[in-house]
This record gives C-alpha cells, sequence and structure tokens, in this order.
C-alpha cells in the first residue's frame, strides 16, 4: 500500500496532497513559500533579526523554495555587511499524497503514497564575539 | 392594524356619540345594488375592526359616502335623499346628538390625565407626585386618580417575584425553559447570549456573531489557531440494522455518480466520516435534499448489525426522516417510556415527595436540577410528544431521533489537535477496589473487563501521538478516533492560555508511530468508542458531576488549585474525535480550515466548552460557518442549495429580508436598482435562467441548421439574438433547473476552463479528456440542459464581488482590452431608464387619496394578482409568505423591476450568466473572490467562443455598481 509499486492511473483516482509535516514553530522560523512576494518574506527576516531581537534565525525551504531560501540567506548575509553568518543544512522531507478511487462500484481502497523532496534549512546568525 | 391599535381607538371613541342617524325606510337599504354594496362596504365592519372588503370594491368608492363619527352598530347612512321628514322624529334624532355631545365633552377619557385639562403655561413639574401643585378644583380628581393607579401597580406587582425569587434556581430553571418552549436552546446558550447576537433560526436560539469585533481575528484563528464552534443543532438520526439491507435501502438516496456514497468502502468500515448529498428516493438527478455527512460504527466481530448516524441540517431533516422512513420501510413507531423526557414533563415541585424533609429536599432537588433536569427533551425540530423512534417488521431496520442527543462542537484550524490535546486527558483507570465492588457507574464495569482496558489503553497511546503532529492538515480526511476521557473540569488552568504545540512533547513522541499514523490513518478498532451506546450515554448524562458538587471537592482539597487526586468516578466520558478535511478543491492554500469534530453525549456540552475556551481558541457563530465554507470553496447550507427545497425556503426568506430593508430607507435614499440595470437585486431567478438559456441553445441550434454560418462569436450572437427578440416568453412547462453534481461532468466541465496554453498554468493532463468543440458540447448539453453548475471566480485586479452580483459574459472588445492591459479594470455598463418613473408618479397622484383606506386593502389585492412568475419554481414557496413581499404590477416599488420580469439574460450590455450567492474579498486568496452558480448551457456556449488563452473570463458586476469587472472561472472537483 505503502510503496508506489502500482501505477496510478488518473481517472481511476484523485491525487491529493496532503500538508508537509512540519516541526513545531518557534518565533524565529521562517518557513519560506513561492507565494509570498519575495521582498516581504525577505523584509520580515530582516525584521526578525534587527527589530525582533533574535541573535540567529532559521529559513526553511521545500523543493522549488530551496532556491528562494538560499537567495534570501545571501540578501541577508549581504546587506548585513559580513554581520550574519550561514550555516545551511540540507534534508529530506517525506510527503504524503492521498489517492482517492473513483471507481463506480466504491470497493478500492484509498491509497497513500509517499514521496520524498529536498530541503535546505539554513541557520542566519550574528556569530558570538569572543 | 394591531391589536393594540384597535384597542386604543376603542377606548379613545368609548365616549363618543353613537352614531345617531336618521331611520332611513328600509325600502331604499335595498333600493338598487350599488348602494347596497355600499351599504355592505361601509356596515361590513360591524364596530372599529377594520375589515378589508370582501369585493373588489375600490377604494375611492369606499370614500363617497358621507360617512362620520363611529360606525357602529352597522347600518350605513341611506344614500338617496328622503321623500318627506316628520317633525318629531327629526327633531328627536337631533336632541340625541346633542345629548350625546355633551356627554362627550363632559366626560374625560381615561387615557388623559387632570391637569391635561389646564392650559399649558400652568403645568408644572412633578405635578402627577405632588398634587399640591395643582389649582385647588383639580386636586380631588387628580387625587381620585393617583390612587387608582398606585392600586393597579400594586396589582401588577403582585405577579412578578422579587428578584430574588426569581433568580432562585429552581424558577429561574423554569423560567428558562419557558423561554426556550419555541426555539430550544443548546447547552452553551447562556455563554452565548452573553457574547454573542442571538439570532432564533431552525428552531433554535443560535449565535449569529459575536458582539465584539472578530472578522479577522476569526480568520486568523482558522487559518493559524483554532476557530470553535457549536454545531449541536445538527440532527443526528441513527439507523440500525443488517449492513446489507441498510445500504440498499440507503443506496436509493443517492447516486455513485456524485463521488462516494453510504457505501463507499473506507466509510463503511467506519474509519471515515463520509458526506453525501441525498435526493429523494429514486429521484436523482432532481429533488436533491440536500448534504448530509455520516459515520458508520466499526463493525463487531462475527456480526453483520450495524449502527449508522447520518447528521444533517435541521431544515432538511423532516424530509430526510420520512424519507429514510420510506427507502427503509420503517414507519412502525416505537414508543418508548423515554424515562427522562416523562420525568421533566412533571413540574419538579409536584413530583417532590412531601414527606422528605426539607433540607433532603433540596439535595433532591439539586440533584434533579443538574443538567439532566434543564430541558434536554425534544428540539426544535419536532414537537416532544412525537415518537422519535421507528422500527420496521419487513427489514428489521431501526431508525433513531438522536437530535439533541449528542453534543457536537467543530474545532478549525491548524492547531486544534493541540487544544484537544491540552483539554483532554486519557480516562485514568480506577483502583482495585473500585473494580471489585459493582457500581452504578459505566467506567468501573469496564474496567473490569481486560479486553476494553487493553483498547482503551491503545486508543490513549494513539491520541498521545497525535501530540507530535504540528498541524491537523497533516492528518488523513475524515479520520475517526474514540476515546475515554476524564472530566476536562478537573484540569482547567486557572487562567487563560493560548494552547500551542510543543517542541519537547513533538520529539518524545515516537517517530515510527507517527509515521504509521499519518500514512494508515487510524487502524480500524480505535474508532470503537461507547458513545454509540445509549446505555453508557445515558448513564454518563445522569452521572454527571455537578459544577457545585465539583467545586466543594475542590475546596477540600489539601493543597489549594492542585488536582482532584482521585478521580472521581463519575468523570469518564467517551467521546469521539471525527476529522475534517479543510479545502480539497482547488490548488492553492489546500486543506485550509482542516479540524475536528468533537462529539459528546448530551448533558457535558459546558463542562466541556469552558475548558476548551481555557486553551485560547476563538468562538464563531453562524457567519463564521458562512465564512470557512466561501474560504473553502464548497458551497455553504442551506445558502447554496437553491434547487433544495431548503435552499429555495431561505432564498424566499432573504429576499424577504433584503426586501424589507431596502423598503426602509425614504425613498429617495434608495438605491435606484432599474436604473442600475439589475433585475433582481434580491434573489437569483434560477428557473428563468435555465429556460431562457435552453431556448437561446436551441435558436442557435435551428440557425445553424439553416444556414451553417458561424461568423460572429456565440456571445454577439446571443446579443443580437435577444435583442432581435427582446421578450422571450418561456410559456411551457419545462422540467426544474438542476445542480450538476456529476462528478464526471464536472471533471470535464473544469478541464474545459482552464486556459490550455497561457504560462503559469500547466496544460490540463489529457487523458480521456475530450478536447472542447461543438460536438462534445452538444452531446454534453443533451444530459446537461437546464443545469447550474457551481464555480468559483477569482477577480483578476480590483472589485469586491457581492451577493447576487451578476456573471457575465465578456464580448470580445473586452477580451481585446485585457489583452493589451492586464490591469484593466473593465468595461461599464450605461446607465438604463427607469421606464417606470412616469407611471409611478401617475399612479401616485390617483391614488393619493384613497392611500389610507387602500392601506388595509391592498393585501388583499395582492393576494388576488399572485402571479407566479416563471423563476419561481413550483417546489415549496409557501405562497402566504412570498405574496406579501412581492409587489404586483399595480404596486411597484420604486427603483425595483415589478414581476414577472423581462428577460434576465439579455436585460444588460453583457449577456448574464448566473449570479453570486457568495462574495467577499478573500483574507486566503488576497484577492476578491466569488462563489456562485452559472448556466451550464450559458458557460460553455461563453467558452467555445472565446480564444485559448482567454478561456474561462468572466465579468461580475454588482448590483449597486454599473462596473463590469474581469475574473477568472474556476470550477473545482
Amino acid at each position: 500500500m505503502v510503496e508506489n509499486t502500482v501505477e496510478m492511473d488518473p481517472v481511476e483516482y484523485t491525487l491529493r496532497k496532503r500538508l508537509p509535516w512540519k516541526l513545531p514553530k518557534r518565533r524565529n522560523d521562517v518557513y519560506v513559500n513561492m507565494k509570498t512576494d519575495f521582498r516581504a518574506q525577505l523584509a520580515r527576516c530582516q525584521k526578525l533579526l534587527e527589530g525582533g531581537g533574535h541573535r540567529e534565525i532559521c529559513v526553511h525551504g521545500l523543493g522549488l523554495a530551496i532556491n528562494r531560501a538560499i537567495n534570501i540567506a545571501l540578501q541577508l548575509q549581504a546587506s548585513s555587511q559580513g554581520a550574519l553568518q550561514l550555516a545551511a543544512n540540507t534534508s529530506t522531507v517525506e510527503l504524503v499524497d492521498d489517492l482517492e478511487p473513483e471507481d463506480p462500484d466504491e470497493a478500492g481502497e484509498p491509497m497513500t503514497r509517499t514521496r520524498n523532496n529536498s530541503a535546505i534549512h539554513i541557520k542566519v546568525f550574528y556569530p558570538d564575539t569572543p | 392594524m394591531s391589536s393594540a391599535k384597535v384597542k386604543m381607538r376603542e377606548k379613545k371613541m368609548r365616549n363618543q356619540p353613537a352614531s345617531v342617524q336618521y331611520p332611513a325606510s328600509p325600502l331604499s337599504m335595498e333600493s338598487s345594488a350599488q348602494n347596497g354594496q355600499d351599504a355592505a362596504v361601509t356596515g361590513g365592519g360591524g364596530g372599529p375592526s377594520y375589515m378589508p372588503p370582501k369585493e373588489g370594491s375600490k377604494p375611492p368608492q369606499q370614500q363617497r359616502g358621507w360617512v362620520r363619527g363611529h360606525k357602529k352598530g352597522g347600518g350605513g347612512y341611506a344614500k338617496e335623499m328622503p321623500k318627506y321628514i316628520s317633525a318629531g322624529a327629526f327633531a328627536r334624532a337631533r336632541a340625541a346628538e346633542v345629548s350625546a355631545m355633551l356627554k362627550a365633552i363632559t366626560k374625560t377619557t381615561s387615557s388623559c390625565h387632570v391637569f391635561g385639562a389646564l392650559p399649558k403655561h400652568m403645568r408644572r413639574r412633578a405635578m402627577s407626585h405632588n398634587t399640591k401643585r395643582l389649582p385647588r378644583r383639580l386636586r380631588d380628581a387628580a387625587y381620585r386618580m393617583r390612587e387608582k393607579s398606585l392600586q393597579a401597580k400594586k396589582k401588577e406587582q403582585a405577579k412578578s417575584k422579587s428578584r430574588k425569587a426569581r433568580r432562585r434556581h429552581g424558577n429561574l430553571l423554569l423560567e428558562f425553559n419557558r423561554r426556550q418552549r419555541k426555539n430550544v436552546w443548546l447547552e452553551t446558550h447562556i455563554w452565548h447570549a452573553k457574547r454573542f447576537h442571538m439570532v432564533k433560526k431552525w428552531g433554535y436560539c443560535l449565535g449569529d456573531r459575536p458582539t465584539y469585533k472578530c472578522y479577522r481575528s476569526c480568520y486568523r484563528a482558522m487559518s493559524t489557531h483554532c476557530l470553535l464552534q457549536d454545531l449541536s443543532y445538527y440532527c443526528c438520526i441513527e439507523l440500525q440494522g443488517e449492513e446489507d439491507k441498510l445500504l440498499a435501502s440507503l443506496s436509493q438516496l443517492t447516486s455513485k455518480e456524485t463521488g462516494p456514497t453510504f457505501a463507499a468502502a473506507l466509510c463503511v468500515s467506519g474509519r471515515r466520516q463520509g458526506s453525501v448529498v441525498v435526493y429523494r428516493a429514486g429521484h436523482y438527478p432532481s429533488q436533491p435534499l440536500g448534504p448530509v455527512t455520516f459515520l458508520w460504527r466499526v463493525r463487531t466481530q462475527g456480526s453483520t448489525h450495524r449502527q449508522l448516524w447520518i447528521w444533517a441540517h435541521p431544515t432538511i431533516k423532516q424530509d430526510l426522516v420520512s424519507e429514510l422512513q420510506t427507502v427503509c420501510q420503517c414507519c412502525e413507531a416505537v414508543v418508548t417510556p423515554a424515562p427522562t423526557s416523562e420525568q421533566e414533563l412533571v413540574p419538579e415541585k409536584t413530583h417532590e415527595a412531601m414527606q422528605i424533609s426539607r433540607t433532603k429536599r433540596k439535595r433532591r432537588s439539586k440533584d434533579d436540577q443538574g443538567p439532566p433536569a434543564k430541558k434536554i427533551l425534544g428540539d426544535g425540530t419536532r414537537s416532544p410528544t412525537t415518537p422519535v423512534s421507528w422500527k420496521s417488521s419487513s427489514t428489521g431496520i431501526v431508525i433513531n431521533d438522536l437530535t439533541m442527543e449528542v453534543v457536537c462542537y467543530r474545532l478549525i484550524g491548524p492547531q486544534s489537535h493541540s487544544v484537544l490535546a491540552e483539554t483532554l486527558e486519557a480516562a485514568t483507570d480506577c483502583d482495585e477496589i473500585n473494580k471489585t465492588q459493582p457500581s452504578c457507574f459505566w467506567w468501573p464495569e469496564h474496567c473490569k473487563d481486560e479486553g476494553k482496558m487493553s483498547l482503551h489503553q491503545q486508543q490513549a497511546d494513539v491520541f498521545r501521538t497525535l501530540k507530535g503532529i504540528y498541524s491537523t492538515g497533516e492528518l488523513p480526511s475524515g479520520t475517526v478516533l474514540g476515546l475515554t476521557v476524564d472530566d476536562p473540569r478537573l484540569t482547567l488552568p486557572t487562567k487563560k492560555v493560548k494552547a500551542l504545540p510543543c517542541v519537547k512533547r513533538a520529539q518524545e513522541v515516537d517517530e515510527e508511530k507517527r509515521r504509521e499514523l499519518m500514512l494508515r490513518g487510524v487502524p480500524e478498532r480505535y474508532c470503537q468508542s461507547f458513545l454509540w451506546e445509549r446505555s453508557v450515554r445515558d448513564n454518563v448524562t445522569e452521572n454527571k458531576i455537578s459544577e457545585q458538587e465539583l467545586n466543594r471537592m475542590r475546596s477540600e482539597v489539601l493543597v489549594p488549585g492542585s488536582r482532584l487526586s482521585p478521580t472521581p468516578l463519575q468523570g469518564r466520558v467517551p467521546i469521539l474525535l471525527v476529522h475534517h478535511p479543510g479545502k480539497q478543491v482547488g490548488h492553492e492554500m489546500s486543506s485550509w480550515g482542516a479540524g475536528w469534530d468533537l462529539l459528546l453525549p448530551k448533558g457535558w456540552g459546558m463542562a466541556f466548552w469552558v475548558p476548551l475556551v481555557y486553551r485560547g481558541v476563538r468562538i464563531g457563530g453562524l457567519n463564521m460557518s458562512l465564512k470557512h465554507s466561501q474560504n473553502k470553496g464548497t458551497p455553504h447550507f442551506p445558502d447554496d442549495y437553491p434547487d433544495c427545497p431548503a435552499g429555495v425556503r431561505f432564498q424566499a426568506e432573504q429576499e424577504a429580508e433584503l426586501l424589507d430593508k431596502f423598503r426602509r430607507r425614504p425613498p429617495a435614499k434608495r438605491t435606484n436598482y432599474v436604473k442600475l440595470g439589475c433585475l433582481a437585486p434580491f434573489r437569483c431567478p434560477w428557473q428563468q435562467l435555465a429556460e431562457e438559456w435552453e431556448l437561446i441553445m436551441k435558436e442557435r441550434e435551428e440557425r445553424k441548421g439553416g444556414s451553417q454560418t458561424q461568423t460572429t462569436t456565440a456571445a454577439d450572437t446571443v446579443t443580437e439574438e435577444m435583442t432581435l427578440y427582446p421578450d422571450i416568453t418561456v410559456t411551457k412547462p419545462q422540467s426544474h433547473f438542476n445542480v450538476l453534481r456529476n462528478r464526471k461532468s464536472l471533471k470535464l466541465l473544469s478541464g474545459w476552463c482552464r486556459p490550455t496554453t497561457s504560462k503559469g498554468q500547466r496544460p490540463c493532463r489529457v487523458r480521456g479528456v475530450t478536447t472542447l468543440d461543438s460536438a462534445a458540447v452538444t452531446s454534453f448539453l443533451t444530459e446537461h440542459r437546464m443545469s447550474l453548475v457551481w464555480v468559483r471566480m477569482l477577480l483578476l485586479s480590483k472589485g469586491k464581488p457581492e451577493l447576487h452580483a451578476m456573471v457575465c459574459v465578456p464580448v470580445t472588445e473586452d477580451i481585446k482590452q485585457l489583452s493589451k492591459d492586464t490591469d484593466s479594470c473593465g468595461p461599464q455598463e450605461l446607465p438604463h431608464r427607469n421606464h417606470f418613473k412616469s407611471k409611478l408618479k401617475h399612479s401616485k397622484k390617483g391614488s393619493k387619496k384613497a392611500a389610507a383606506s387602500s392601506l388595509f386593502s391592498d393585501k388583499s389585492e395582492r393576494k388576488g394578482v399572485g402571479n407566479p412568475s416563471a423563476s419561481e419554481p413550483q417546489l415549496t414557496t409557501s405562497p402566504a409568505d412570498r405574496k406579501s413581499f412581492h409587489q404586483s404590477s399595480e404596486d411597484p416599488i420604486f427603483g425595483l423591476w415589478p414581476d414577472p420580469l423581462p428577460s434576465v439574460t439579455s436585460h444588460c450590455s453583457r449577456v448574464t450568466l448566473g449570479w453570486v450567492t457568495q462574495g467577499d474579498f478573500s483574507l486566503s486568496a488576497g484577492c476578491g473572490e466569488a462563489l456562485g452558480f452559472v448556466s451550464v448551457a450559458g458557460l460553455l456556449n461563453m467558452l467555445l467562443s472565446q480564444p485559448m488563452e482567454h478561456r474561462g473570463i468572466v465579468l461580475l458586476r454588482n448590483p449597486t455598481s454599473l462596473y463590469y469587472r474581469f475574473a477568472k472561472i474556476n470550477i473545482d472537483v
């Protein structure tokens, strides 16, 4: 059931993507998406670092948003004149899809399949001055 | 005229001279038909009550007779001049008149005070208080009057008890029971009534919206935290019987074409809640009743006996129950002794035995007046005497009406499970001592059973695993979890705290278990709950610890504020948690607004409500459930089901309400909808729309068959045609419109609506999907000629759609303008001419004189006119409530089109496709969003004519505006 052995037939199943699993969010976690305006997301990060009083923030990006997450982190670093440092981590996130059967006799069990997607977690922080 | 007014008038006229009249010769009464009729008119009243004339006499005619004084004692004036006068009789009559007049002027009517006789400059403040301020000649009378009024007051006071007495618990409950005789209260009523604007709807008192500002904060709660609603007014109907028999009878109510039905494998297993649109038996696709959700109880080993709960809206419950009775052949009402209800019917005081001592009596009544003594009996949708259970002898199916038996709370939002996880704690095991001795509570009995306890442990385990999940939307939709929990009042925090997921707690949870739960959902056997069993439910309800008792126990705890250490035995409640899916259609914001439904036994409503509120949830009312479904893009019941009887009723009510609001404004300040070119600002004539589009399609086909040329675009053709035949009168009796719910057809339509090659959109997956061409359209339309389809429209640039905005077809110039300038505001409608203005003026002049008398008569006139316009569906619309609001053509309202409406499609410069039923600025989409219905024929017609890259572009125009706005149409499946 879990293994994606059967090729999905789009006529017989409807595909529904579930939300990706998240860790509980702290105040200084920023999940980057592709819908919100880039400048708005950048401004949000800057606010957290400058006005919010956080020494470090974590920028998370999944899939298509990886690019954008990197972009945001680099922009932050560039605008801080080298005061900020980056530490990037990559990971693989397991995503769940629901396949709902469309067959008329309704005997089909709905299937779930998992697929993997890459994610990046960039820690943007002020290094501790010794 | 209201009865109070009548009384007032009677009082005033009491001392007026009775109509003294010259006795007419009996001959003249029936002398001519004309006079006879008039006499009947004037004398018909027979007293001060104003009866409308029975015959259709015109109002001015009534005024013709010289009517004076009061028409008491029947008998109008003779209309013909008498031939002779006998002096004696004449003098006697005049003398009587004079004496009556004298009597009238000497006697003051009781309504005015003595100092009414004083001229204004002699009146003093507080004269009625201090009679010495009056001139001496009037003092006596004033004194007498004062005495009288004091006595009257005394009498009144004796009736109402002191505040203390009124607030005494028993009396208060009696008062509450009296107040909810007509509209039943939910268990959280008093909590809501303090904070919400309450409305009386569907036989319940429901909170509509909070008194504080909360539109945005409620939205925020739904999208980031948790919003709580009391949905206990939803009616639960229980079906019991053999599985195959149940399925066989239920299959008549649904169709597999609309998606999974009652028989869907996953739902039958009891692991998921399902939802389905129910039709009258065997009538699909016409005559739908409305949407219901249903939940099967998990199979018990080796038994085919199943239990099914169907949750329905109170407006469709009656129809649904009768329909279920027919399909299950259940008509024998089972008269259950109903132990609780009868006890409650008897007033408490009488059945308190006399011999009990005073203190004991107090305690007894205390126990009685716990939640079960509160009137949780009957509900708004039925009278308490009707049977609630039906049985079938042939199929063995039992139908139970469980309305108000189960409390249902809905939590919406990604954090709703963390709220639940904080509020609820799996029931603690009971001690060894309690296990051994028999108990009247259900939990100790259960603790003896090893199997049940292990199941409970596993359920608690799953519940604990839930805490590791961040968002509710990560769970499989429709998951069911049964659980037994401790009384949540025991863990009530002292202060309101916002429940948030905890990082630490999330890490405690076993990763493997969490993954398993996410992928497979809750295993079947964990969906079992004892909430399904009536005996357990009743036991729990009866043995609930009262708030007072609980507080007493708390005060006896050694360390103040600590938890009660052995949980009292009564404090275990079986519950059911049902996941409800969020936004499932469309691509953006998926699973927005997902959450949990919490099902509880009755009586425990407040015990769970307050602890939930203390976890920092927002509370929403009825208007928030509307917003919830709007953001989810789903139709809301009963607003968006125009083909269901409940939807039709709702439309009529809404129209009456809006019209009433419109008429309350002064005429000069009203919106002139005629000038704005809006035919029906307060309702949507769906039937007329469907019929007109069918006619248009037919004519197009004929024309095509004749000439085989198709030069202009379809939309243009339509406008042309409509201008050629401006008043299409639909006369032939046609089939009723229906809403398209066939999934396959919807999918096809949805594919056709998408622009195929525009940027940002991937070309739709073409496999088994026919491309859009006229042949495909024709074959599609043969099936769904009279159909409407539910669409979601997103505005492209600016604009905020409103209720009943028109959805129109853009002409080619509009599309050109759009492609030139993507931010263009859209075309404008030229103001229409108000043809009715002059007509209205004429009629006003003529009727001004008659205005007063016609006030009473035109109601009856309207009754006579009663024009069944084409738009009116024959389904229900009780004629009584429509006709009083519908204006007949004789009595038009300025600024509104009188009935019958002209062609709705071609009234404006752009052809109308449909109307919006919910429209607002969508906070989730970030632009104006409208939901509504359009005619399938019209939609396909439009799509065919549009270029590929601009397919599915429509125009929206608000009823109060002349501007059209561009919008993109979406059909979500």
